[in-house]
């Protein structure tokens, strides 16, 4: 593999959680969601692996072991906007502020439920592509020794 | 040792207020539920404690309570033989508990739907029951067919709801019967119902079960098997009856069932040596009556049916209940082995002397009005079913005879040591029921009319009695008892006759049919395994001739006037005729290709180049997702690719095949013109599902979104994205668990 391509290649994690958070605070107004997030974030993540190999790729970033934490975190939080209403008497995912109520801005990002479940979606899409990520990178590993 | 008595305790609480609630209920003149579960298909949660319903359900807790309380003795002995820890109860007390509510729930639905529903529940729950020995291969298949039999057979029960829904629009019962007229979908439903029915009571040809699962420990068959999961059948027609009604077709049919089951089992328990076997046939046979009262229909027959099914319950659960005793006592299981008793067991013999008696239905037990309810009936249908009742009540009385008479008279054979007071109680309090309900038969015969009356619908007379004169039914009864008197001091003549019946039914029985159709459908499904997954290509062709199959039944029965229609390329349109040129170059290139990278890198150059379509043709997001799964996926194979050994595969070392050339185009051709088919048929044509998306557009911005897709997603369809994120994380815990054992990370 090339130099450009080995020197290059860990280092876009950090360009894509910035874009996978711009996806994310730009919210509701444009194209993009949770999902697509995840999917660029555990892109770069997946790069990483093959660039660098299971045990160089784990040991420069120790963060990665929380995938699965991460991921079961993002299924409570989509979970609990999804179902939180259900506790008020309302259908599952009523999202406030209701249509027609004002929504608090913080620049493009707007306070709504319905953002706070697109992250919880970001979160679990991320955990969980980089654990088949993750296992799979052990089974090629495994099946070469 | 506590541990496993608690739960038995804890079980027997639940009983107990359980019984005490459905009793409230029913002498409070009931109680209904009424909720809506699912409106759109008509399926409500309706519940009714009527009378039908207070019947079973005083069975399903009362004798549960006493069976629960047997077995808080029972278990522990039963664990101490298979060498298993007593903390196993935990095993077993939940699943009784399961079945007691499935078993009240199945006698409270008036909605077909939910009928179906309780009634798997309760093969469910006598699956883990049966198999509760599970380390014993026996069990297992026991605890198998009894599932597959009254399970496959339940089907037909959905399948006749589902008729009767489609032709009178609704799964209430109620109003099916005000609904539904005589003709072939009512008929066609109702022996659909009755087959399930017939299964789940074991009833011939489905039989075979119950014996098998005589596996199960003592308790469990004497809860299931005497007085709940048989009962579920009867139950069900019991409940249906007034559709049944409208088909004289099938209530013949359940008459002729109902007949063949009593002699099958009669005579047949006549040939067991095991104790339990006896009385699994006996139940078979005493069930056979029950569903041949309801064959004969009517309102005495309704009354009968009723009183019978509670009188039988209770001196069976009791039978059952004194053969695991006496197991428990003398550690044999078998007549032949067995003797005696009397003396050193005096109050299980009394009391189970009761409870046989009040299945042989002698006079001072409640088993007396049934039979006397049931000469009844059969008197009204004439003749035959006469004579076939006399000879089902001989036979009833001959191998109930045996049985008492084998265990507890004649020489003493095998010692008793001590049992446990707890073994023999609940054995003592169904007997003194019995005797009770033929003194003072009152307050079950009120039990059986209000259930009558929901069977029959309308009020029902039932007023059993004693009369010291000459009535036919007294006549009947003593011609029974005297012929049943000779069969049993005859074993020269009795035995090989049993015997033989019994051999036949092991070589032609429907037993044996069972496990060939097992067999085949075993040998089948490895077959096609082995035929999908012998290469490469037979496993896609595992997925892609069904597929082909069905796309081409789609076209065979789609008219095709005005499927394909051509449209005309504007100059919005230009941009995408490079795009579409570059997919159907990188095509070529993965088709024809035969190195290793190249055809990967083509196929992600396909898929950037349709991603481009989706961005020209105003589908953004769609863009985004495609561009970053091709992403994902070429470099999932980069990654793969990259640790592979640089050497080109081998041809050599692969064995030599003919070329397919011929058959290899004649397949291309076909596959791809087929897809093309499809795709311009379906582009020509308008989507249907375009008022909805003008739906969501016009309502995206309440939402307080612009972006229609994300609003869509976390919004409108939030609760699909929610199951599809959840599906996404059990995969990806499924994947762990296959690649490596189950390790998260």
């Amino acid at each position: 593999m090339s130099v450009v391509f080995e020197v290059v290649a860990p280092r876009l994690l950090g360009p894509a959680v910035v874009i996978a958070l711009a996806l994310i605070v730009k919210g509701y107004q444009d194209t993009g969601d949770g999902f697509s997030a995840g999917v660029i974030v555990a892109l770069a993540i997946a790069l990483r692996y093959v660039v660098l190999g299971v045990d160089e790729a784990e040991r420069g970033l120790p963060v990665l072991r929380h995938a699965p934490a991460t991921a079961a975190c993002g299924l409570l939080v989509a979970l609990a906007v999804g179902f939180g209403p259900v506790a008020a008497g309302d259908p599952p995912f009523t999202h406030f502020p209701r249509p027609g109520a004002h929504v608090v801005h913080l620049g493009t990002l707007e306070l709504l439920t319905a953002v706070a479940f697109d992250i919880g979606v970001f979160l679990l899409v991320t955990g969980a592509l980089t654990m088949v990520v993750h296992h799979l990178a052990r089974l090629v590993e495994a099946s070469r020794a | 040792m506590r541990l496993g008595r608690d739960e038995a305790w804890a079980a027997f609480a639940v009983a107990v207020i359980a019984f005490g609630a459905c009793l409230a209920g029913w002498l409070a003149g009931g109680v209904t539920v009424d909720i809506p579960w699912a409106p759109t298909l008509g399926i409500r949660l309706e519940l009714e404690l009527d009378g039908l319903a207070a019947l079973y359900t005083l069975l399903a807790t009362g004798i549960g309570a006493l069976v629960f309380a047997y077995g808080a003795a029972y278990l522990p002995w039963h664990l101490e033989q298979e060498r298993r820890p007593a903390s196993e109860a935990l095993r077993f007390w939940p699943w009784m508990v399961v079945f007691m509510g499935s078993m009240v729930g199945l006698a409270c639905a008036l909605d077909l739907v939910l009928l179906f529903v309780f009634f798997d529940l309760t093969a469910v729950a006598s699956y883990f029951l049966i198999g509760f020995d599970r380390h014993r291969r026996e069990a297992r298949g026991a605890a198998l067919m009894a599932l597959v039999v009254t399970g496959v057979s339940a089907v037909a029960l959905l399948i006749g709801a589902v008729l009767l829904y489609v032709e009178y629009g609704t799964f209430s019962l109620p109003e099916l019967f005000e609904r539904a007229t005589p003709g072939n979908t009512t008929t066609a439903a109702a022996a659909l119902i009755v087959v399930a029915a017939l299964a789940k009571s074991a009833q011939a040809p489905f039989h075979f079960w119950l014996p098998r699962a005589m596996e199960a420990p003592t308790p469990v068959s004497a809860y299931l098997h005497s007085a709940a999961m048989v009962a579920a059948g009867v139950l069900v027609i019991g409940r249906v009856h007034p559709l049944l009604e409208k088909s004289d077709a099938v209530l013949d049919g359940m008459l002729v069932v109902g007949f063949v089951s009593i002699v099958v089992g009669g005579v047949l328990a006549l040939a067991q040596d095991e104790l339990k076997q006896i009385l699994a046939y006996s139940t078979i046979s005493q069930y056979g009556y029950v569903v041949v009262l309801y064959g004969i229909g009517g309102s005495a027959a309704a009354g009968a049916a009723a009183l019978y099914v509670v009188a039988h319950a209770i001196a069976k659960s009791a039978l059952f209940m004194t053969a695991g005793a006496v197991t428990v006592a003398t550690g044999e299981s078998r007549l032949s082995r067995l003797g005696g008793l009397a003396r050193e067991m005096p109050l299980l013999a009394a009391a189970s002397a009761v409870a046989c008696a009040s299945v042989a239905a002698l006079p001072l037990t409640l088993g007396f009005f049934k039979d006397e309810q049931f000469f009844a009936a059969a008197s009204e249908r004439g003749g035959a079913v006469r004579v076939l009742a006399v000879v089902a009540a001989a036979l009833t009385a001959a191998y109930i005879g045996r049985f008492w008479l084998g265990v507890f008279a004649g020489r003493r054979r095998a010692g008793a040591r001590g049992i446990p007071g707890l073994l023999v109680a609940p054995v003592a309090v169904l007997g003194v029921v019995s005797v009770a309900g033929g003194i003072f038969a009152g307050p079950f015969v009120r039990l059986a009319r209000d259930a009558a009356s929901v069977t029959h619908g309308a009020a029902v007379e039932l007023a059993p009695s004693y009369h010291a004169s000459a009535t036919g039914e007294n006549l009947m009864a003593l011609v029974a008892w005297v012929a049943g008197a000779l069969v049993l001091v005859a074993p020269r003549v009795r035995e090989p006759i049993a015997r033989a019946v019994a051999r036949a039914g092991d070589v032609a029985g429907p037993r044996r049919l069972y496990g060939l159709t097992l067999l085949g459908l075993s040998r089948l499904s490895t077959r096609l395994h082995a035929l999908e997954v012998r290469d490469l290509r037979t496993s896609i062709a595992a997925v892609f001739v069904p597929t082909a199959l069905l796309v081409a039944a789609g076209f065979a029965v789609t008219p095709t006037r005005n499927s394909y229609a051509l449209g005309s390329i504007e100059r919005k349109d230009l941009p995408l005729l490079p795009l579409l040129a570059l997919a159907i170059a990188a095509t070529f290139t993965v088709a024809r290709d035969r190195g290793r990278l190249r055809p990967v890198l083509a196929l992600s150059v396909l898929g950037f180049a349709l991603a481009g379509v989706y961005a020209v043709a105003a589908a953004p997001d769609v863009a985004l997702v495609a561009v970053l799964v091709e992403t994902i996926l070429t470099i999932v194979f980069v990654g793969a690719f990259s640790r592979l050994p640089r050497a080109p595969m081998d041809d050599r070392s692969a064995p030599r095949r003919r070329p397919h050339r011929i058959r290899n185009l004649v397949v291309g051709v076909l596959a791809g013109g087929g897809a093309f088919a499809a795709i311009w048929a379906s582009l020509s044509r308008p989507t249907p599902r375009a008022v909805d998306a003008a739906e969501y557009i016009r309502r995206a911005p309440e939402a307080h979104g612009t972006d229609v897709v994300t609003v869509i997603l976390a919004d409108f369809r939030g609760l699909d994205t929610m199951v599809e994120v959840t599906v996404l994380l059990v995969a990806v815990f499924g994947v762990a668990s296959l690649l490596r054992r189950g390790t998260v990370w």
